[in-house]
């Protein structure tokens, strides 16, 4: 049976005229190369090449065979790039954000995929880290930008990134002057906090800190970042995010002093020194993109 | 829901990875296990371990208990509590320096026992107890020394602060069971249910391994899941960073008793973590109950 593999073996050797160069082209040993450029000739029933010392000539035969070779190999080419462009399985790179990451840092690290794999398919989800996780696990996720810290059960994982936050706070209780703040001064409405059960242990972390700089004032539970500054435009809470973007009139964009709440963010993925799918040169640039803007 | 989920929801709630096996002492067939065979850094709980060794050495006739020792200051291993944090020369029994190791985990007193019984008289001892997973391959200076090395730490207090910081990335290894000492969470209870049927060690040295136990001044964790003046535990914790253990026998008022093993390694790196210290208690309980 014609195999991609006998057609490489006949393109490499007429390109290298050397039976060693033409081994390490197609990426085997001589031996195997002779075998297989002899089953070739059996298959089409003619000499390809003539074997002199040193030297490796087309025959009249393997010279009008040549162009067909490539043409073959080309078109199998092609059929590889498609399988990875449709990516029925494994040619996809499926990303998991948790949603504490911040908008534009997300859309980085998907960028940064994307580029490193052009022509594949990146599809991206964003869902709590403590649903990430089982996730990555099980393999349905390549990669996952999640809290730190959380309990990864023998998942690999990048350094951990600090993000610093703000404290969006309603003009009525603190003025809006783009000066930092202690988390001490802002007492006077409760901390808004997403629920604990998506990233227990980074939650309790925050809280923890929280309570330790800012012994009065309280949380209060929202579902996600736009329901809390929601609750700050309506004067009712004091929101902490890493998103630089987030604003709402009549509430004030403040840094904290000390940094004492950052957003902690791991790269997350199957065990393995890379995340399988990603070419392992992309991970540094993919490290790189989840860092402060 | 069965006891293992709802022990798994327990470790996952207080932002742990849990290792658990419990059993009746006199029904080795009923159990609750989750990852009961994975391989775990015990920290402390190696003392578990070589003080059983240690017991039947005395057995044996090879070590006497009464033997004193003089303990020096400059030999001494460091560690939180017992000899290590005293500042002289101290001159005790070996079975005291076990008591010491056991009731409040004394480091210097454990690298005492441990170079007494000796690295592999201790091995030969655990594969006759029928232990196939337990390792101890270094005692508490060593660990301290391993800590130092891929810490780049120039001492403990310095390394452990390495390990605390949630911050940063542990340092590769630092929590590696292929290095360190290292059992299972079966292997422990299996342990723990030999010494208490008798089967391992004479009537004398069981009850002096039960009261030594039983006198442990760590009540946070096991204890922790029994809120009952009349439920007895005997117990033996291990900490290192993210790590925090206890084995140890449940006794109910009605006298029926319950190894259990529970290993944990935190998500976070804090050194005082005491939701998962009460989570070891409460997947103890789960357990239990479960089996009773």
């Amino acid at each position: 049976m014609l195999t991609e593999r006998y057609l490489q073996i006949f393109v490499a050797l007429a390109d290298e005229q050397h039976f060693g160069d033409a081994a390490r082209v197609v990426g085997i040993t001589q031996p195997p190369l002779s075998q297989g450029l002899r089953r070739l000739e059996s298959l089409v029933g003619a000499k390809l090449f003539e074997r002199g010392t040193g030297r490796v000539e087309l025959t009249p035969a393997g010279a009008a065979l040549l162009p067909y070779a490539r043409r073959a190999l080309s078109s199998i080419d092609e059929f590889h790039h498609a399988v990875m462009a449709q990516g029925p399985d494994g040619t996809e790179l499926r990303i998991g954000l948790a949603p504490e990451v911040p908008a534009s840092i997300g859309a980085a690290v998907a960028a940064a995929c994307g580029n490193a794999m052009r022509g594949s398919r990146v599809t991206v989800v964003s869902a709590p880290t403590a649903a990430l996780i089982p996730q990555l696990t099980a393999g349905r996720l390549a990669l996952g930008v999640v809290l730190h810290p959380a309990v990864l059960d023998g998942l690999s994982a990048g350094p951990v990134t600090l993000l610093p936050t703000w404290a969006l706070v309603p003009e009525r209780v603190h003025p809006d002057d783009e000066k930092p703040v202690s988390l001490r001064e802002l007492d006077g409405l409760p901390v808004a906090v997403r629920p604990r059960a998506e990233a227990p242990a980074a939650r309790d972390l925050f809280l923890d800190a929280l309570a330790l700089h800012r012994p009065r004032g309280g949380t209060v539970a929202v579902t996600d970042e736009r329901a809390g500054l929601a609750m700050a435009a309506a004067g009712q809470a004091v929101l902490v995010t890493a998103d630089p973007t987030l604003e709402a009139a009549g509430v004030g964009r403040h840094r904290l002093t000390g940094d004492p709440l950052p957003v902690r963010l791991r790269l997350v993925w199957a065990p393995s020194r890379t995340p399988s799918g990603l070419p392992p040169e992309a991970l540094p640039k993919v490290i790189q993109a989840l860092g402060p803007a | 829901m069965s006891a293992a989920s709802r022990i798994r929801a327990v470790f996952e709630d207080a932002g742990a990875r849990g290792w658990l096996h419990a059993t009746p002492l006199d029904r080795p067939g009923d159990t609750v296990e989750i990852d009961a065979d994975v391989i775990v850094p015990m920290a402390s709980v190696y003392k578990l371990p070589l003080l059983a060794g240690f017991c039947r050495l005395v057995d044996d006739g090879a070590i006497d208990p009464r033997e004193q020792i003089r303990v020096e200051p400059a030999d001494r291993t460091a560690g939180p509590t017992g000899l290590s944090i005293m500042a002289d020369p101290v001159t005790m029994s070996l079975r005291d320096l076990a008591v010491s190791m056991m009731t409040v985990s004394d480091n210097a007193a454990a690298d005492v026992l441990l170079d007494k019984v000796g690295r592999d008289r201790l091995s030969h001892l655990l594969r006759d107890f029928g232990l196939q997973q337990t390792r101890v391959r270094r005692g508490a200076g060593d660990n301290l020394q391993e800590l130092l090395r891929r810490t780049g730490a120039g001492d403990p207090d310095a390394a452990f602060a390495v390990l605390a910081d949630n911050d940063r990335t542990d340092p590769a290894g630092v929590y590696d069971a292929a290095t360190a000492s290292a059992s299972t969470a079966r292997d422990m209870t299996q342990l723990l249910r030999s010494i208490w049927t008798g089967e391992i060690l004479s009537a004398e040295q069981t009850q002096f391994v039960a009261a030594t136990m039983a006198h442990q001044v760590y009540r946070h964790r096991l204890s922790a899941g029994f809120p009952y003046d009349g439920v007895r535990v005997a117990g033996k914790t291990g900490t290192f960073g993210a790590l925090r253990h206890e084995v140890g026998v449940v006794v109910l008022p009605d006298s029926s008793g319950f190894a259990v093993a529970v290993f944990t390694l935190a998500a976070r790196g804090d050194g005082r973590l005491p939701r998962v210290d009460a989570a070891i208690g409460e997947a103890a309980r789960i357990a239990v109950n479960s089996l009773r």
